[in-house]
């Protein structure tokens, strides 16, 4: 009797700590999958289809972890990351790395994009050293200012490359650039297993497993001595200021390898959707990225790498598969709606939740 | 204290309800078309009349808003629950202006378009007679694209 | 001991307090010539403007003088008036009467979202502006799915031409053209070509005379109090949590309102975009007008509108005249208005942590002199 009271309690226990809002996403999850092929919904395809968004999106997600646990809280700045990426990719194109094969162009982005990111993650990080505590608020508008800023240097920097420009002026980048014979499917291509080959449907294994490098990568670097120091300027400052961590340094560095993350996941966004987006669409990558961690199960102050690969997983399969299965049930699409409120529902509720001892004003 | 601010809020609910309420019947638009055309009602002929001109308001003063001719429709909006009309008559073709008569008609609340029969309505026939529902023609067009996104500010404020 | 660095003098400091109208100051300068357009052009559209967003602005302040920031989920408020500007076209209410009829729709609305707004602050204090940031994103979902879906179905909407084809949801644009201008155009006076659009602004007067009248009932004093501190306040016997989300349920109704004065001067507005920049231009207006976060007055709010208009008005024409291309211009706009933001914001986290370490310097040196003291 006592013992299952005791289970009880912690099973209950257990779902306080995985909240409310993330058991009613599982559960949404869980039921879009059910009834799914109920509603004449080919299955094979949309598990395909949410892998490959995972593969897509994947990166960017993982670029929020070490921001997370330097205690910078939720990078709501990695447009700043996402520009770098750009930045990197047209430069590829415009400098013709296509000529080293999609592999090449595709590594050349990132490397090309590095230097931008590295400063511009610099700037940034200093910038947010100067102002804890109000970190989100702050990361928002220098990514939206950037965004907006970018927007105006798109027109003005001197790109030729007759693909990326305006057919008709000549002159400033085109909103929607296509990768056909850049780096589009540079990873995806990459020993792709063939799911439903007639709807284009492969299992892109290259992007997956770039994304478990660099999710090692992070995995192993947290790890590290550097890595374990980040993590407790994270939680707890005072105490690794007291025991010779320079707090400073570890967040700053934290950031630098956000933003990098972050134009790398770009990129990898890019070579899978085989599109680049520029202008405004960078704002639109920001709260689905932030909300997807939050759904995987992480805090504003901690993230882990099972958060990311959980937290995609069940926000691209809201993505991907609300659409056809409302269409198939209620005749309209209201994924976009169901989406917003979802995504922005777990940003909330993250905020609101576990505020105690920090970033009181 | 606390009785007295319900009590207090309770009021202005009151009163804010009363002022909607006075605003939906002082505020109710219509548009209003006015028809010089010959009808038959309970087996007997109307005819319409050479030249119907139409002003708003208690009197013939200012510009017409309508200057209907034989089998012609005019237009006007009209906010509120009735509409003051003056009319100036000529009956036929080179007869003489007949001298402007005021007439007050009562706009039925749940119309927005409504017909009136200028002829009829003259004659003293019944409402049913004179008026009826203006029902715009409905036009296939296709469905649009529901823009979502918003545009990250760009645009005016 | 907050005011002790005041007192003297400070031309520096001055200048440092004053930064943002006066790099604005500059901007309209330069691109007053550059624009190439008359004086009477301008003064035109920025009476215009003045009238029609004014009023937004202005409920910005109850907020941050109750010490919660910049109100960034007054798009709240805007939904609001939104949805009460439809029913009330959808009723066909014109003029005058329409636009009362919408605002007294819109109240209860806003004061629903407004008090649930102001609670999810509550449980997110220290972090205001970034929830009410998300807040709004959240919201804006809500409002899609009532406008989107519910509207036709659950929420009756007679008339055709607002509803799309498929018999539900609400078109991308719904025409004001009955009640366009009709607060403007009442009472409005001519002076020298410039079109004064009396009755609103005499709307706006009284606005700003309640908000001075605030400020000395009970309710504004409580606010102040939470202001300054939360824990004294609660000492003091004030409902801190209550006295905050009434500031968010004023600053949301006064909002509607505002979204409604600014809509009738539109004429016609898009159903699902009207409302999601409202909030952010609207802020960056009062920044520009000297605001800081934690203060912000009514002059704030008038010389933030003339200012951010003037850039808003020149800027597409002196990029064009610059680089032949107005899109250039737009996007300066949209970078200087995040821009601002930013700067704001940053110079605010600054100053807080000044002051947090004064404070701490300050408490250290007290108790020194204690322990001196003591020997």
């Amino acid at each position: 009797m006592g013992k299952t009271l005791e289970n009880q309690n912690r099973l209950l226990g257990y779902v306080r700590s995985f909240g409310t809002p993330r058991l009613i996403i599982t559960g949404f999850v869980l039921l879009l999958f059910i009834t799914a092929p109920i509603v004449g919904v080919d299955l094979t395809m949309q598990i395909g289809n949410v892998i490959n968004r995972f593969s897509w999106n994947a990166v960017l997600v993982l670029a929020l972890v070490p921001m997370i646990q330097s205690g910078c809280s939720l990078n709501f700045g990695i447009p700043l990351g996402i520009l770098a990426g750009l930045l990197g990719g047209t430069l590829s194109i415009q400098l013709g790395f296509e000529r080293f094969g999609v592999m090449g162009c595709f590594f050349a982005a990132i490397l090309l994009a590095t230097p931008f990111a590295v400063l511009a993650g610099g700037g940034y990080g200093w910038l947010l050293n100067k102002i804890k505590g109000g970190e989100m608020m702050i990361a928002t508008y220098v990514g939206l200012s950037a965004i907006a800023f970018m927007c105006m240097m798109w027109l003005l920097l001197p790109y030729t490359s007759p693909t990326m420009v305006w057919g008709l002026s000549g002159e400033g980048l085109r909103t929607t650039i296509s990768l056909d014979g850049f780096y589009g499917e540079a990873l995806a291509g990459f020993l792709a297993i063939p799911i439903d080959p007639e709807n284009g449907l492969y299992f892109p294994t290259g992007s997956i497993l770039f994304f478990a490098l660099l999710a090692f990568g992070i995995w192993a670097f947290f790890r590290s001595k550097t890595g374990t120091a980040m993590t407790a300027a994270g939680s707890n400052p005072q105490f690794a200021r007291a025991s010779g961590i320079n707090v400073d340094r570890m967040r700053l560095l934290s950031v630098i390898m956000s933003t990098w993350l972050g134009a790398v996941g770009i990129l990898v966004y890019q070579q899978g959707f085989g599109f680049m987006q520029l202008y405004m669409a960078p704002n639109n990558m920001t709260l689905p990225t932030v909300s997807a961690i939050l759904i995987g199960g992480a805090a504003v102050k901690k993230a882990s790498i099972p958060n990311v690969i959980i937290g995609t997983i069940l926000y691209q399969s809201i993505v991907t598969m609300t659409p056809t299965v409302a269409t198939a049930i209620i005749q309209t699409d209201i994924s976009e709606v169901i989406r917003m409120i979802v995504s922005n529902g777990m940003i909330l509720y993250a905020l609101t939740r576990d505020m105690k001892g920090e970033g009181s004003r | 204290m606390k009785k007295r601010n319900f009590l207090f809020q309770g009021l202005l609910v009151l009163v804010l309800v009363a002022i909607g309420a006075v605003m939906m019947v002082i505020g109710r638009g219509h548009t209003v078309y006015f028809d010089n055309r010959s009808l038959e009602y309970n087996g007997t002929n109307y005819d319409s009349l050479y030249k119907i001109e139409v002003y708003l308001g208690g009197s013939a003063e200012g510009e017409a808003v309508a200057r209907l001719y034989d089998q012609e429709r005019g237009m006007a909006t009209q906010v509120g629950q009735s509409m003051t009309l003056t009319l100036v008559i000529t009956p036929e073709d080179g007869g003489e202006e007949a001298d402007p008569a005021t007439y007050t008609i009562d706009l039925p609340y749940n119309m927005d378009g409504i017909v009136i029969n200028l002829p009829a309505y003259l004659e003293g026939l019944p409402e049913e007679a004179y008026l009826t529902e203006f029902v715009p023609l409905v036009t296939e067009e296709p469905e649009e694209e529901i823009d979502l996104g918003g545009d990250m500010g760009l645009g005016d404020f | 001991m907050k005011k002790k660095q005041r007192g003297t003098f400070n031309l520096g400091r001055l200048l440092q307090n004053n930064i943002v109208p006066i790099m604005f100051l500059g901007i309209c300068i330069v691109c007053f010539p550059l624009s190439g357009r008359s004086p009477a052009y301008l003064l035109n559209e920025l009476v215009t403007r003045l009238g029609r967003n004014t009023f937004l602005v202005l409920s910005l302040l109850i907020p941050v003088m109750a010490g919660m920031g910049m109100n960034f989920a007054m798009t709240l408020g805007a939904m609001a008036g939104q949805i009460g500007l439809i029913l009330v076209a959808d009723w066909q209410i014109w003029g005058i009467p329409g636009i009362i009829l919408a605002m007294i729709v819109s109240i209860p609305i806003s004061i629903l979202l407004g008090v649930f707004c102001g609670s999810m602050l509550n449980k997110a204090k220290g972090r205001e502006m970034i929830t009410s940031y998300i807040i709004a994103f959240f919201m804006t979902g809500v409002y899609q799915l009532v406008v989107l879906f519910m509207m036709g179905p659950i929420i009756p909407i007679a008339h055709d031409s607002l509803k799309l084809s498929r018999g539900f949801g609400i078109r991308n644009t719904v025409s004001l053209l009955n009640m366009r201008q009709a607060l403007d155009n009442l009472l409005a006076i001519n002076v020298m070509g410039v079109k004064i659009p009396v009755l609103t602004f005499l709307i706006i007067g009284v606005l700003c005379l309640v908000i001075i009248w605030f400020r000395r009932t009970k309710l504004g004093q409580d606010m102040r109090a939470v202001a300054q501190d939360m824990e004294v306040a609660r000492d003091a016997g004030i409902n801190v949590d209550r006295t905050r989300v009434l500031a968010i349920v004023i600053s949301t109704v006064v909002a509607g309102f505002g979204m409604i004065i600014y809509l009738q001067n539109m004429g016609n507005f898009s159903t699902y975009n009207a409302h999601s920049q409202i909030g952010m231009f609207s802020i960056a207006a009062l920044l520009v007008g000297g605001a800081s976060v934690e203060k912000a007055s009514i002059g704030n709010a008038f010389l933030g509108v003339i200012l951010f208009h003037m850039m808003f008005i020149m800027a597409p024409d002196a990029a064009t005249t610059i680089t032949g291309d107005s899109m250039i211009g737009e996007y300066f706009r949209t970078f200087v208005s995040y821009g601002v933001i930013t700067v704001a914001l940053i110079m605010y986290e600054t100053r807080k942590r000044r002051n947090r370490s004064q404070t701490g310097y300050l408490l250290a040196l007290a108790q020194k002199e204690e322990e001196a003291r003591g020997k």
